[in-house]
């Protein structure tokens, strides 16, 4: 059975079972072991997180109660932003960047006496599916270290699926929670855009981005999510949870409920995969939910349309990496602008410098309407079909990705076959729309395969709903050989 | 078919330097990624006028004042400053 | 050839708000480099803007007192350039939904300069070049701007002067800026073509850029105008630059230099939302809108008889104007107390700064006062004088300045009896009047003012002396 890694850590500390320092240092020791292999971590912050397991333990001995999170050893992707702790991007152009500011989830979760044992690996500037693209070198899968943990999120996947992390924090541009939760055969929820404040996180594409809970189970999930999804007047975006705490309809029945399954999400998937997803929706019928199967044309333009604007978005918020205010800079230079040059030139690296060049191409004069424009054109029409197809159905099932986790050093060499591997993920942030990726089963090669369940605008509690009850149905989750075993 | 000349261009405005046994690749590369990003133009439909994604509209803060930060603070990660401002020497060889 | 010039004006000025338009530190001018600054505004990675409310409601004001049409929706857009004195290398600001579009200045010679369009943005941080090194201080960074970007209707640098002078005291009336052109709260950019008269078709135009002062724009005109002939002249072609004048030749010359064309790759911000104008809150923005310079020198020519080149003096700043309708308030002739502010008061406001501050030791309370006591006939115009001169001094009311003597004015017997003096102490003068020489009686009547003290009335005097020759 999935059994909710927060509750159970939870419940031991309140029932006294174990101090948050005992807690606390073996996460810490299990991290400082297993991430030789993992390399989910790029930085460790024992003293922080120690610090905040002795304010748990005071609390605790002076008899008060602590809330859910309260002591939970956890994890934060490098790009969202902890004073005084340093947030690289896993960029050389962040390499030694340390915030003077909170992002507003950590600040959250801060003054809910989270223990942070540290940041975690990602591909560079979040750009990326296999976490490779980082400076520091990519994670590793913990059911098999050849393989990648996937992206962008790599290392909080790594380290929750490698169990040397309660859960983590990590971003969601084009499937950067859902891909590597997927990989790493545990649960990643990317919320609606707006539900959780941007304030802080480093942006990649500003209108895609959204922070999410990458945990070991669904309740993890819920509870991580309900505590992070609050309205902040620093992000202009920001709407905060829609109705009740998620956690509260998380078991509620689900019969009646309507699954669509849309033909297009399953072209071209890896049959192993195609298969288990059509096992999962065996799973609903019996769970007396009702499948619906539809058609989403829309679809064969998600890709280019989420690589124009995304780029389009980053080239611009990646400008001002100019080393005069923060970060590397280069130091043989003949003026101010060959400085900016030189600096950003070995400061990012290839997938990064790519990705601003196409994003600055289809931006430049000439071609504006034909790539920008068109792209947001054809945006506008993906939401609107996604919109349709919610009025037939509740929830839609889909493959998180169409294959299981790559090789390493094995993400193909060819750009496009690299950016098809997002094909499943990246509807669901052109419409800003929730989804979560859930373990259910594993491929032919041994290794985990993720469906996500996608809702419509602030129906995270129907998805989470529906993902527990296939959780709790299929019992998919199988625990990987690292880290910390309660 | 985008060629070695435009890439030089957009770089430019990027602020990227190329360097000459780079561009090829990246030539090569760009050129894919571009012709990727071309399918969008196979669709027949002009698509449907998207905004933006948020469609919230006026959301605005008060005129008020909260203190700033320590310069220390604003400077900390610079490389260079001096005389409180962040510095940028001229010519360094 | 006669040629004719064409001239349109970027005009960017700094808004009056407490706040950065993004974020919450201060706009005060000054400060040692770099502590009106926080995460937002040096562009960190992470930070996300805010937009101030104020900022759009200044917008609109000026929009409205320029007779633009305000947008129902408008939108944020970033203009990309990388440059170290902008944080982010964007700079937000409006490209195609600007806030307000459409309006006009009208000048006096009844031509009306068209508005194109003002729009939001954010000024950009100051470079300092010293000692072969570049200092950035972003004090300035994230400051609001709004920029008026008239239509090229300007055709001379007389038209370009009266256009400056009338948006100025526009934007104080209002309450958007102060407009201090010499701390940079106002900056004009000015594109300039020139054509054959009586031609329809454009020339290629230049734009000088960033001028701080008046006189340096029209001097700048009218050097690039004659730039610009001389090259046509010649058979030359002019090229389309941006421009610096440099007041010290009184020459322009090209900034450019640099390897990079400029495309701004305009795209919608999307970390702000839109923003929505109801009819409802333009209305009342326009009810709150207190009476423009114009129409407040059309009433004060028309309605208060004032020759017009006083009422301009008058609006010319708020405050002045403000106090000149509490000094006349109630008072018989407007003049009076125009005469007054003119005159001696502006004797004492040394500069234009002063006048806008308008911070005078006399009270417009005060003033009316005063002029009350002339219109009652209680003192008269010298003493009038004297007694302001002493309040500019000493900030004193008149109440406590002037004895009951001289507000007890000159009774009739005691009129009488000064004339009566008069023509006793000068027979000759008096028989000289009555035999016809009228301007002997100018004697009789500085007898009598000079013995009263200032206190009587000339032309009662007069009257009065003539009365008392001619009877006997």
């Amino acid at each position: 059975m999935s059994e909710s890694v927060i509750s159970k850590l939870h419940t031991m500390l309140s029932s006294k079972q174990l101090s948050c320092q005992e807690l606390t240092e073996t996460y810490l020791s299990a991290a400082g072991r297993d991430n030789a292999a993992l390399n989910a971590y790029v930085t460790l912050t024992p003293e922080a997180a120690l610090a905040s397991a002795a304010a748990v333990d005071k609390k605790i001995a002076a008899g008060e109660s602590i809330g859910l999170l309260e002591g939970i050893p956890m994890t934060l992707k490098d790009n969202i932003s902890t004073e005084n702790i340093r947030t690289t991007c896993c960029s050389k152009i962040l390499e030694d960047y340390v915030p003077i500011y909170d992002a507003t989830v950590w600040k959250i979760l801060k003054a809910q006496n989270a223990v942070l044992l540290g940041k975690t690996n990602m591909d560079e500037f979040a750009m990326g599916s296999s976490c490779e693209t980082s400076y520091f070198g990519g994670a590793k899968n913990p059911h098999n270290i050849n393989h990648v943990a996937g992206g962008s999120s790599g290392g909080v996947a790594s380290a929750v699926g490698g169990r040397i992390a309660a859960y983590g924090l990590g971003s969601d541009t084009g499937g950067s929670i859902r891909q590597p939760a997927a990989f790493c055969g545990i649960v990643g929820l990317k919320p609606t855009y707006g539900a959780v404040s941007r304030y802080g996180l480093i942006a990649y594409a500003s209108s895609f981005d959204q922070i999410g809970p990458i945990t070991a189970t669904v309740e993890d999930a819920a509870i991580v999510y309900d505590a992070i999804s609050a309205y902040d007047a620093m992000d202009s975006t920001s709407q905060g949870r829609k109705g009740a705490p998620v956690c509260d309809s998380l078991k509620k029945d689900i019969r009646g409920m309507k699954i669509g399954i849309a033909d297009e999400y399953l072209d071209g998937v890896r049959e192993d995969v195609r298969k288990a997803v059509e096992q999962a929706a065996e799973v609903y019928r019996s769970l007396g939910a009702e499948i619906v199967r539809f058609r989403l044309p829309a679809l064969q333009y998600a890709l280019p349309v989420y690589y124009i604007l995304a780029c389009a978005e980053a080239s611009s918020n990646l400008g001002r990496y100019d080393g005069i205010r923060y970060g590397y800079k280069a130091d043989n230079y003949t003026d101010v602008n060959d400085m900016i040059k030189k600096t950003r030139s070995s400061g990012f690296g290839d997938e990064v410098k790519k990705r601003i060049l196409l994003g600055t191409y289809v931006l430049s004069s000439g071609y504006y309407d034909a790539y920008y424009k068109k792209a947001q054109n054809l945006r506008g029409t993906i939401v609107k079909a996604f919109r349709k197809a919610f009025e037939s159905c509740d929830v839609i099932l889909a493959p998180t990705v169409p294959m299981t986790a790559f090789e390493n050093g094995k993400a193909a060499s060819d750009p496009i076959e690299t950016y098809l591997t997002d094909i499943c993920t990246v509807p669901v942030n052109i419409c800003g729309l929730p989804a979560v990726s859930v373990p259910c089963g594993f491929g032919n090669d041994g290794l985990p395969i993720g469906m996500q369940l996608i809702g419509g605008s602030f129906c995270e509690s129907t998805i989470l709903n529906a993902a527990w009850q296939y959780e709790q149905a299929a019992d998919q989750y199988r625990p990987a050989g690292f880290g910390v075993t309660l | 078919m985008v060629d070695k000349e435009e890439i030089m261009k957009i770089a430019i405005l990027s602020k990227l330097f190329v360097a000459e046994d780079e561009i090829e690749q990246l030539t090569e590369d760009m050129a894919k990624i571009i012709s990727f990003a071309d399918t969008i133009n196979n669709a027949s439909e002009e698509g449907t006028e998207f905004d933006n994604i948020n469609n919230l509209s006026n959301v605005l803060r008060e005129d008020e004042v909260v203190p700033s930060y320590e310069r220390e603070k604003i400077l900390a990660n610079a490389k260079d400053s001096d005389e409180g401002c962040f510095l940028v020497k001229n010519i360094m060889r | 050839m006669k040629y004719e010039l064409v001239a349109g004006f970027e005009t960017h000025v700094e808004l009056a708000t407490n706040t950065k338009i993004f974020c919450s530190c201060t706009t005060q001018f000054g400060g040692e480099p770099n502590t009106h600054c926080c995460p937002i505004c040096i562009g960190l990675p992470g930070t996300l803007p805010k937009l101030n409310k104020r900022v759009v409601e200044f917008a609109i004001r000026a929009g409205l007192a320029t007779n633009c049409e305000i947008a129902e929706i408008s939108k944020m857009d970033r203009k990309n350039y990388c440059y170290p004195d902008l944080p982010k290398a964007y700079q937000i600001s409006q490209y195609d939904k600007p806030l307000c579009e459409h309006g006009y200045i009208e000048l006096s010679n009844g031509r009306k300069i068209r508005i194109l369009r003002i729009h939001i943005e954010e000024d950009a941080g100051k470079l300092v070049h010293s000692r072969g090194s570049t200092m950035v201080d972003y004090n300035r960074g994230g400051v609001p701007l709004i920029e008026i970007v008239s239509e090229p209707d300007i055709r001379s640098a007389e038209e370009a002067r009266e256009y400056v002078e009338k948006l100025q005291p526009i934007m104080r009336y209002i309450g958007v800026s102060d407009c201090k052109m010499q701390e940079g709260s106002m900056r004009c950019d000015v594109n300039i073509s020139v054509r054959p008269a009586g031609s329809e078709k454009l020339g290629t135009r230049t734009e000088i850029k960033n001028m701080n002062s008046i006189t340096f724009i029209t001097k700048a005109m009218e050097y690039e105008f004659g730039r610009q002939v001389d090259l046509i002249e010649s058979g030359e072609q002019v090229v389309q630059e941006t421009l610096r004048y440099d007041d010290a030749t009184n020459t322009t010359s090209s900034m450019r230099g640099k390897e990079d064309a400029n495309d701004y790759r305009y795209f919608r911000d999307p970390d702000l939302v839109t923003i929505s104008v109801p009819r409802s809150k333009v209305e009342e923005i326009a009810a709150s809108l207190p009476e423009l310079p114009a129409q407040k020198l059309a009433r004060y020519t028309e309605e208060l008889g004032l020759p017009e080149k006083d009422a301009q003096l008058l609006i010319k700043y708020r405050k002045v104007a403000e106090y000149f309708e509490r000094a006349m308030e109630g008072t018989k002739n407007p003049k009076t107390a125009a005469n007054f502010i003119i005159g001696q008061i502006f004797r004492t406001v040394e500069n234009e700064a002063e006048k806008e501050a308008f911070d005078i030791r006399v009270s417009a309370e005060s003033l009316n006062e005063l002029i009350r006591l002339i219109d009652s006939g209680k003192i008269r115009m010298n003493i009038a004088k004297s007694t302001l001169d002493k309040m500019l001094e000493t900030g004193q009311k008149p109440s406590e300045l002037l004895s009951d003597s001289d507000m007890a004015g000159l009774s009739a017997e005691a009129l009488k009896e000064l004339c009566q003096q008069a023509v006793a102490a000068n027979p000759k003068a008096a028989a000289d009047y009555r035999s016809g020489k009228e301007k002997a009686i100018k004697a009789l009547v500085g007898f009598v003012m000079k013995n009263s003290r200032g206190q009587a009335d000339a032309a009662l005097a007069e009257q009065t002396l003539s009365a008392m020759i001619m009877e006997n």
